[in-house]
């Protein structure tokens, strides 16, 4: 119990209070620790990126061991990790190689491989975005109606085309569609995400004190 | 009329699909527009900062964003490095996020090739790092520290390029071109630059806001239209600037979707 | 085959896989979904090598000798105690020493970039005053627009008064200013979302052309071609 729970919320502890105190401490030794503490940090950031990676791989693993329906796709997320890293360890881990900076086998599969299959599951929220207006954006009260407005006007103002329909069908008044929709961003917009951000704020400086005071202990994981 | 209304409201979501991919694809059919993008207020004061900056110094653009939001970050990432060159500032890029740091490398070797300019003397490639909020932090107690070599291996210091440069205060304008988090936000928690301004992708950009409103952002570039209007003050016809004519087709399609889902909606509402 | 021509039918091919899956979950989408997770991970992990690792860690501690990383490594093998359930605990250590500077450089840092410069930027004078006194003009019903509205959405969201007499206004007030909100950023969505589907456009298209096989047109084909015939034996089996 001493060892398991007490020493790390010490530690956080320990390290909380330092760290808080210490960026009101403009003496060098202050910066130096900073510095140091920091950079090792950095380091421990890429130890615990092994982890995450670990846990992924892991799980597909254990679904191709126990032949769970689809393990075939299972393995070709290791077809995908062993080839990129074999054709990185190839390329030392370099995109371009030479003087003349001639794409390297790691760089092909980045731009032929990485870049399409990424940027296409992300485009597919471009149609999934289209149907969900079509189906569910309804002016059914005044609030649904103030953000139908909203999101009409920043998008009239926010393209060419929009630009051009207002100066046709309105162009008698004085502000031109991106002055209405730059008011929009910078007044209530503005705001409202102003507000937001104060709370979230807040909330961030009530979490780091939990946390340094051991009231949040979720960072133990299990038991903690 | 309602039956009509109750059959726009059942429209199978595949033929919204086709719908969207034919506006997509109208102007490669049709030709670009040539409807120009009226340049906002928040994109010409990145542009007017760099303009202010006198030949030789050191411009930070760190370009954390991955290949989900390449058409969008990507452009506005060349559009600044190119005006830098123009300039010749001496020009330092780095990324927080491990996938761009592909598209961060060819960003800078591409347009430096175009400028004639030469690695280590008028630009460096920091490349990426762990632990973001970390490598930030580090940049603003000494960034030979944070990063004592290049991403291609070379010692830091001593190179021309990062002459007179120790911190992050020694710079003094950066551009921070985000898709989330780590993105803007935390370069200005924990960030110690003189003067900075955001690039990021139009999902995030109504959040930063506020912080151009306090003056904690010089400037914003929002999104492929933000790339778009920097194209245009550089007088330069980029993918942004070809992009727009997507862009318009696409929502006026939208609000078109709109107008046609409220108009039946309400058509079958009244009858109830 | 030249490797940018490989390169096209590659990305094509890939592109349209990911595409299919607006038509129904397929074959295809699974593959080119989950090799898109095989091909991130093994990109991140030869970047975690040769980006950080050798030059950031080995280099300097085993060949340059620098004792002082032996601490970040410590900690890095706490961490890595997790893939052994009897010594995981081990790794709580590790965690609140990251955790705990998190914290610690949070606080004062949020105080000053979130809060303290925000409410800065909102206390602002409400009226302007010239030679000829004081005006209240369109800046200024903007500025007092921005304060009404920050106060009110902290209102809204303040849970622990209840929305009652006084408050509630307020609170409605905030309700209508996040609306108006989340409508600009909706609108800014479109944009980032049609984006994403633009460059994806623009890549199929520069595909489809003769310097490059007609690759998206082919490869296009062949898949209506697999649709079709399966929903042409479905249909046989179903009649």
């Amino acid at each position: 119990m001493f060892l398991r729970q007490y020493v790390p919320m010490a530690i956080a502890f320990v390290m909380g209070v330092v760290f808080a105190v210490q960026y009101y401490v403009p003496h060098p030794a202050s910066e130096e620790l900073l510095t140091t503490v920091n950079d090792w940090l950095i380091v421990v950031s890429g130890f615990s990126m092994v982890l995450g990676l670990a846990s992924l791989m892991g799980s597909h693993w254990a679904k191709v061991r126990r032949g769970v329906p689809g393990w075939g796709y299972s393995l070709v997320v290791f077809l995908g990790i062993l080839g990129t890293l074999a054709v990185g360890i190839a390329s030392k881990g370099k995109m371009f190689a030479g003087e003349e900076l001639t794409l390297t086998a790691l760089g092909w599969v980045y731009d032929n491989m990485l870049v399409p299959l990424q940027g296409t599951v992300f485009s597919l929220l471009a149609f999934f975005m289209a149907s969900a207006t079509f189906r569910t954006f309804r002016a059914r009260n005044l609030e649904a109606g103030l953000l139908l407005t909203a999101a009409f006007l920043v998008m009239l103002g926010h393209v060419p085309l929009g630009e051009y329909i207002w100066d046709k069908v309105l162009g008698f008044l004085p502000p031109k569609a991106d002055q209405v929709m730059g008011w929009i961003m910078n007044v209530p917009n503005m705001a409202a995400k102003r507000g937001i951000l104060l709370g979230v704020g807040l909330g961030m400086i009530a979490t780091s004190l939990k946390i340094i005071f051991g009231i949040e202990r979720a960072y133990m994981g299990e038991g903690g | 009329m309602r039956k009509l209304a109750e059959k726009i409201l059942s429209m199978d979501r595949r033929a919204i699909y086709l719908l969207m991919a034919s506006a997509a694809l109208l102007p490669f059919v049709t030709g670009p527009l040539g409807l120009p993008s009226r340049v906002s207020p928040e994109v010409k004061a990145v542009y007017d900062r760099i303009e202010s900056l006198p030949e030789g110094s050191p411009f930070l653009i760190s370009m954390d964003f991955d290949p989900a939001s390449k058409p969008e970050l990507y452009p506005m990432a060349e559009a600044l490095v190119r005006h830098a060159f123009r300039k010749n500032l001496r020009v330092i890029g780095m990324n927080l996020w491990v996938t761009g740091s592909g598209m961060a490398e060819k960003i800078l070797s591409d347009v430096a090739e175009e400028y004639g300019k030469k690695y280590g003397r008028d630009y460096v490639y920091l490349g990426w790092a762990p632990g973001a909020t970390n490598v930030i932090l580090g940049l603003g107690q000494d960034i030979y520290k944070t990063y004592p070599r290049d991403y291609y291996g070379n010692e830091t210091s001593g190179m021309p390029v990062l002459e007179g440069v120790r911190t992050l205060k020694d710079i003094p304008f950066m551009v921070d071109l985000a898709a989330g988090d780590p993105g803007i936000e935390t370069w200005v928690v924990y960030g110690k630059a003189k003067s900075m301004a955001g690039g990021c992708t139009a999902v995030i950009a109504p959040g930063m806001y506020a912080f151009l409103n306090s003056g904690q952002l010089v400037g914003l570039i929002g999104g492929m239209r933000g790339a778009a209007e920097y194209e245009a003050l550089l007088k330069e016809m980029g993918k942004a600037t070809v992009g727009m004519d997507i862009q318009s087709t696409t929502h006026v399609l939208i609000l078109g979707l709109i107008l046609l889902s409220n108009f039946a909606f309400f058509a079958t509402r009244r009858r109830r | 085959m030249s490797p940018e021509l490989l390169g096209a039918w590659v990305a094509a091919g890939l592109t349209l896989a990911i595409f299919s899956f607006l038509y129904k979950d397929n074959p295809f989408f699974k593959f080119g979904e989950h090799l898109y997770i095989g091909i991130s991970v093994g990109y991140s992990i030869t970047l975690l090598v040769f980006n950080f690792m050798i030059p950031k860690w080995w280099t300097p501690l085993f060949r340059e000798g620098r004792m002082s990383l032996l601490v970040p490594t410590a900690l890095g093998l706490l961490i890595w105690t997790r893939f052994f359930p009897r010594f995981s605990w081990l790794s709580r250590w590790a965690f609140a020493f990251v955790v705990g500077f998190g914290a610690g450089i949070a606080i004062p840092r949020t105080i000053s970039n979130f809060i303290f410069r925000q409410v800065e930027s909102t206390a602002v004078p409400l009226v302007s005053r010239g030679q000829q006194g004081v005006s209240f003009g369109w800046g200024d019903f903007s500025n007092f627009l921005i304060a009404f509205g920050v106060l009110s959405v902290l209102t809204y969201f303040f849970f622990s008064v209840e929305h009652k007499g006084p408050i509630r206004p307020l609170a409605r007030a905030g309700v209508l200013f996040l609306m108006v909100s989340f409508g600009a950023s909706f609108g800014y969505t479109v944009m980032a979302r049609v984006s994403l589907l633009f460059g994806r456009m623009y890549d199929l298209v520069e595909y489809s052309s003769r310097g490059y096989g007609y690759a998206t047109l082919v490869l296009l084909g062949l898949m209506v071609a697999v649709f079709l015939a399966q929903a042409l034996s479905k249909k046989r089996e179903g009649g």
